[in-house]
């Protein structure tokens, strides 16, 4: 199909989404000053709404139309728009390029969605902040780069991206600069950040190194990238490389153990930035990334058992830090970084459309929890809170901030993993895939291992959060400013509304594949609509069959790399398909190419991830939803009425230990302290003195300076303007030169034989002499010159003679070298036939 | 020794031209008054003279003999133009020490 | 210093009497060979073609006299360049400059180049000596220090480089031979002048004639060159040496 028409003057739609808030971000960020708040707001809250809707027109007209038209096309749906090369050098070549496919829309959709409802939400939170134009320069900044991050056709852009959110969210953590922690705060994540960032580089050089292209269509395709992993290092040892490399990077994006250290401290920006950009967006884009690389990660087992393993201890080490911190904000920090340890989990497990529907919802009800935790701290301080974000101080709130109050429970709801709240589908998704997981390479039973975690992470997750709604809503006010606060305004509390809306029924996009009951194609829409754009699974390739034969109708099995039948196969209707029948249909060592299968019916792609039973799948289910309500169950216990007596003499006594840890956020900013940074402060002093202090200073430039003076002195000392010392150099060199004239070098000749031919070439060496000397030979071994033979009146001179073998007496030749001026002679004798004999030399006067 | 005294040959008259050669150039780095200066370079001037004289007899070819006469005419001219140079120095500065004259250093 | 004046005296006195006896006692020879034409020019200078002897690394005759004279003008040209170079007295200088000048002069005559032995005396120790002598009496100004300060280094250095120089030219120097044997004269025979239209024409090795002929022939144009070349000379001297301003002279006189 053709794009091209879509576009707006030379600019393609594509383009048009992330330029949109960038041109906000421009008009805010130069001209802002001069602009009133409102102006500011309108500016940068239309640019957002455009690019949202533009999105939502992209996605859904022309996207849709592609998607519904041209099923066969599996892996390719996508509308590729490039709107310049941007860098040719060689080989290397950098398109600024964007493409739309089913994973980018979904993105797209959430990123300028949830931003439109923030930049909604910051008029009303930011209302008296002295510097709005700066705050939504940075805000539309952000979203104008996180969907650069999104839309990325290739590394490259995705890279540009993903710098550009990294510096949005350094702006923005630290926008209230006048209070270091703040600004440190910023510099943190920055920091770590790069490192990172230094890690993806690494994986964007090697994969441009192995396949010669960084462009996401030609790294997928097997017909380019399949032959160059092949060539450069086999698929699976570049994968596992690269993939290992760009996962460092998403850990540090995605506040991944052991770069997760920055996120909580991110908190010190302004709430609706902590709800965009450090829970919504752009903390997810390393999970984005990861799905979109998804062919690569498929290839190596072993990256994915370390991106699965890190999720999994990132999820529990952070929820149990949430168990015991004070800070509202701080709680959701920690749960956010919990949540994206189980959307790398279920990216680890190879459930590439569970990684994104968590994604998504949690984009929803995070956002929700994060502007309910800003409509309450707002709420706190005009209650005349100092520390609004001290949950010990409040309480009661409920009957204060109504609507905050709803939205906030139905997100814990959500995020507890409560039918029917969009959490509990999502999460479901991920344990599910967990649990069936059993790749080749893994140890056997691992997925259990990863379900059982991921399980225990549920039960902290639905723990803390309503530890944390009971210690906000419920129970008495435990402070004065508690009893004054009042509700938020309805630009804050709308976004609320619509976002907690949405947290609670977005869940039915991806309603799990039951054989029964048959649920309406819509409610597990997003599976296939993510799907052409993922790899199919990751440990195997999932062939889906075409209908050959009567025995082999529609349906499809999954063979691994020999063809072998690996997990459950389905048929058309459902129904479980014979090993055999696999088999059949896929011959072992039959070639790749010859296994040309198309999906018949586009549903029925699901069969990798089915991979377990209906009852499976409701028992599943059902643990999940315990589990969750046994959380919130615990929670009430504790702190249903604030907290309670018996939780006290816990933390006093038994509990004291796990108590301090989670507190003291298990002492890991202690440890970097002790193990990285004080080393590196330690060898940065070292540095200091020796590299800067002395090698750089003192040799470097001191030195340089010291030497430029020498020269100086010397020169000066010829160039003193006297005449007479001019000339002592004069004098000096002309006797350098004769000195040079001593030093003469080693005359001597060879020989050459052409067939009876003998060709001698004098080399009587440079020097004053030997340009101007006369060559003579001597061929019949008397030590004068000889007649040529050839032309007897002439004597044999010059440098080169060519001589018949037969001329020559005993193979004995003599070069008579003759100084023009002196007349001395140096006579060099060489025996012809024999190579290795040494020359003879002798010196004597003239004649 | 006694041969060296005796036959005396063109490396003999070389050898001379060599050390007036020299005498002069000592002279022109030495001192310091811009007349034996002057003087010194004329000196060298002739020592070339003789050089190419010898060479002249030397390969007995007798264009050196006009070429030395051109070079006394140019040492000629360039003894008439440095002296009046060295009488215009000395009206302005009372002295001719080469040392002195420093206007144009910088 | 008048002792050395007499020495250089005295040693150009020997040197002049000794020539002349020696000169009588071995004229050059006569004998001319035939040799290769120089075509194509009108007036073609022919060179004899030597004696084959054993004399031949030798510009003149061996004769024990030649030696002593050589030796005696070698010492009177040297001995004037260190005294120009030595003395504080410009005067003093200049007259051990006539001294070398004509010590150089009687060695031209002992190369055979009677007329450039007379312009060397005519025009260097007589026209330009006299113009030295003259600025001399104007500055008449001794020097408070005659040798210039160049530094520790520079001297050591200059003085190392002199003495290897010296040292170096001398061993190459002595090594020097002429350049065929074939044309390595003792005493130069006389010259075949081709005249044009008429009969060739034999003439003395650095006559006038011989000079002239060589100078008037191939060397016209550097010679007409060089006539300019003294025009603007003696011009440049005249308009650096005359005061700019009237009021100049009066105030240094």
């Amino acid at each position: 199909m053709d794009f091209s028409h879509l576009k707006a003057g030379p600019i393609p739609y594509l383009a048009w989404i992330p330029l949109l808030p960038l041109l906000g971000a421009l008009i805010n960020l130069t001209l802002g000053r001069k602009l009133s708040r409102g102006t500011i707001h309108v500016i940068a809250i239309a640019a957002v709404a455009a690019s949202c809707a533009l999105s939502i027109y992209m996605v859904f007209g022309p996207l849709r139309q592609l998607y519904v038209s041209s099923p066969e096309q599996a892996g390719n749906i996508g509308i590729t728009q490039h709107v310049y090369t941007w860098i040719e050098i060689g080989s290397f070549k950098a398109d600024l390029a964007f493409r739309l496919d089913t994973l980018s829309a979904v993105m797209i959709l959430i990123v300028t969605f949830i931003g439109t409802l923030i930049h909604i939400y910051s008029t009303g939170y930011m209302a008296h902040d002295p510097r709005p134009a700066a705050y939504f320069g940075y805000l539309n900044l952000f979203t104008g780069a996180m969907l650069i991050l999104v839309l990325a056709a290739n590394l490259v852009v995705m890279f540009i991206g993903w710098e550009g959110v990294g510096l949005c969210s350094f702006l923005l953590i630290g926008f209230w600069y006048e209070k270091e922690e703040y600004a440190n705060a910023g510099r943190k994540a920055f920091v770590v950040n790069r490192i990172g960032d230094f890690a993806f580089l690494l994986g964007m050089f090697l994969l441009f190194w192995a396949v010669k292209s960084l462009d996401f269509q030609d790294l997928k395709n097997p017909a380019t990238a399949g032959a160059a992993y092949v060539k450069a290092w086999g698929p699976e040892r570049l994968a596992t490389a690269a993939g290992i490399f760009l996962f460092i990077g998403a850990c540090g994006k995605s506040a991944q153990i052991p770069l997760y250290v920055w996120l909580p401290d991110a908190m010190a920006g302004p709430t609706p930035v902590s709800a965009l950009i450090h829970a919504a967006t752009m903390v997810t884009a390393g999970v984005y990334m990861i799905v979109r690389l998804s062919f690569l990660y498929s290839a190596s087992t072993a990256a994915m058992a370390i991106i699965a393993t890190v999720g999994l201890l990132t999820a529990l080490a952070a929820a149990f830090m949430a168990f015991a911190q004070t800070d509202l904000k701080k709680v959701l920090a920690y749960s956010t970084v919990s949540q994206l340890g189980f959307m790398f989990v279920a990216a680890g497990t190879g459930n590439w459309v569970a990684a994104i529907f968590h994604l998504g919802t949690h984009a929803l009800f995070k956002a929700c929890l994060f502007l309910g935790a800003g409509s309450v701290m707002h709420g706190m301080e005009h209650g005349g809170s100092k520390t609004p974000g001290d949950i010990t101080t409040m309480g009661g709130l409920r009957k204060h901030m109504p609507i905050t109050r709803i939205t906030f429970l139905v997100s814990c709801l959500a995020i507890a993993g409560i039918f029917p709240f969009a959490g509990f589908f999502s999460k479901d998704e991920i344990l599910g895939g967990a649990w069936s997981v059993d790749p080749p390479g893994w140890i056997p039973g691992y997925g259990k291992v990863l379900w059982a975690g991921l399980l225990l992470g549920a039960l902290g997750t639905a723990f803390y959060m309503w530890r944390l709604y009971f210690l906000v809503f419920s129970g008495d006010e435990r402070s004065e400013e508690a009893k004054h606060a009042h509700e938020s305004p309805v630009s804050m509390t709308g976004p609320l509304v619509i976002l907690a809306f949405l947290a609670t029924i977005a869940g039915a996009i991806g309603l799990p594949h039951l054989k029964s009951p048959h649920l309406p194609a819509i409610t597990h829409q997003l599976a296939s609509w993510i799907e052409p754009a993922t790899a199919q699974t990751w440990y195997e390739t999932k062939v889906p069959i075409q209908p050959a034969g009567k025995a082999n109708n529609e349906g499809c099995c999954c063979i691994d790399g020999t063809n072998n039948p690996v997990g459950t196969a389905l048929t058309k209707d459902g129904g479980d398909m014979t090993v055999g029948a696999c088999r059949e249909l896929n011959p072992p060592g039959a070639p790749r190419s010859a296994l040309k299968f198309t999906c018949a019916d586009h549903n029925t792609k699901q069969c990798a991830i089915e991979k377990q039973s209906d009852g499976t799948t409701w028992g599943l289910m059902a643990i999940a939803l315990a589990i969750g309500a046994l959380g919130i169950g615990l929670a009430w216990m504790f702190y249903g009425r604030g907290p309670t007596r018996t939780l006290e003499r816990l933390v006093a006594g038994p509990l004291a230990g796990a108590y301090e840890a989670s507190k003291n956020k298990l002492w890991v900013d202690e440890i970097y302290d002790a193990i990285i940074v004080r080393p590196y402060r330690a060898l940065s002093r070292g540095l200091l003195e020796i590299v800067d202090r002395f090698v750089i200073d003192t040799v470097a430039v001191n030195g340089s300076a010291f030497v430029v003076g020498l020269f100086g002195r010397i020169s000066r000392w010829f160039q003193n303007g006297q005449v007479q010392r001019y000339l002592t150099g004069l004098v000096i060199g002309a006797a350098l030169v004769f000195m040079m004239s001593d030093c003469k070098t080693h005359a001597t000749f060879e020989f050459e034989r052409q067939g009876d031919t003998i060709i001698l070439r004098a080399k009587p060496g440079a020097g004053v002499s030997g340009s101007t000397s006369t060559l003579y030979w001597d061929i019949t071994g008397d030590g004068e010159p000889d007649p040529d033979p050839a032309n007897p009146s002439k004597l044999l001179t010059g440098p080169e003679v060519r001589l018949r073998a037969g001329d020559i007496h005993a193979s004995r030749v003599t070069l008579i070298i003759e100084d023009a001026v002196t007349r001395k002679t140096i006579k060099i004798t060489r025996t012809l036939t024999d190579e290795s004999a040494p020359e003879e030399v002798h010196e004597g006067s003239a004649k | 020794m006694n041969d060296i005294f005796w036959n005396v040959g063109y490396p003999h008259y070389l050898v001379l031209a060599a050390i007036l050669f020299l005498i002069g150039t000592v002279g022109v780095l030495v001192r310091r008054n811009a007349l034996i200066i002057l003087m010194s370079v004329e000196l060298m001037l002739n020592a070339a003279n003789m050089t190419v004289l010898i060479f002249a007899r030397m390969w007995g070819d007798l264009s050196g003999h006009t070429f030395a006469l051109m070079v006394i005419a140019v040492a000629a001219a360039e003894a008439a133009v440095g002296l009046a140079i060295v009488v215009a120095v000395f009206r302005g500065r009372r002295n001719v020490d080469v040392d002195r004259l420093t206007t144009l250093r910088h | 210093m008048r002792i050395i004046a007499l020495i250089v005296m005295g040693l150009l006195a020997f040197g002049t009497v000794g020539g002349a006896v020696a000169y009588a006692a071995d004229p050059p020879s006569a004998v001319p060979t035939a040799g290769a034409e120089r075509a194509g020019k009108q007036v073609n200078i022919v060179k004899t073609t030597p004696h084959m002897d054993r004399r031949e690394s030798r510009p003149s005759s061996d004769n024990p006299g030649t030696a002593l004279l050589f030796w005696a003008f070698a010492a009177a040209t040297i001995g004037g360049a260190l005294f120009v170079i030595t003395r504080r007295n410009l005067i003093a200088a200049v007259m051990g400059m006539v001294g070398s000048f004509l010590g150089i002069s009687a060695v031209y005559m002992m190369l055979y180049a009677g007329f450039l032995s007379v312009v060397q005396m005519l025009v260097y120790a007589g026209a330009i000596m006299v113009l030295f002598v003259f600025v001399v009496m104007i500055l008449n100004r001794p020097e408070d220090e005659p040798v210039a300060p160049s530094g520790r280094a520079g001297q050591a250095l200059g003085g190392i480089a002199i003495v290897y120089l010296v040292g170096r030219l001398i061993l190459l120097l002595i090594n020097v031979r002429p350049p065929r044997a074939e044309t390595a004269i003792a005493a130069p025979g006389p010259i075949t002048l081709n005249v044009p239209g008429g009969a060739p024409e034999k003439v003395e090795w650095g006559s006038v004639k011989a000079v002239g002929t060589d100078l008037f022939g191939p060397g016209l144009f550097p010679f007409e060159a060089i006539s300019i070349l003294l025009l603007v000379a003696v011009v440049g001297a005249i308009a650096i040496a005359r005061p700019l301003h009237a009021s100049d002279e009066e105030g240094t006189s």
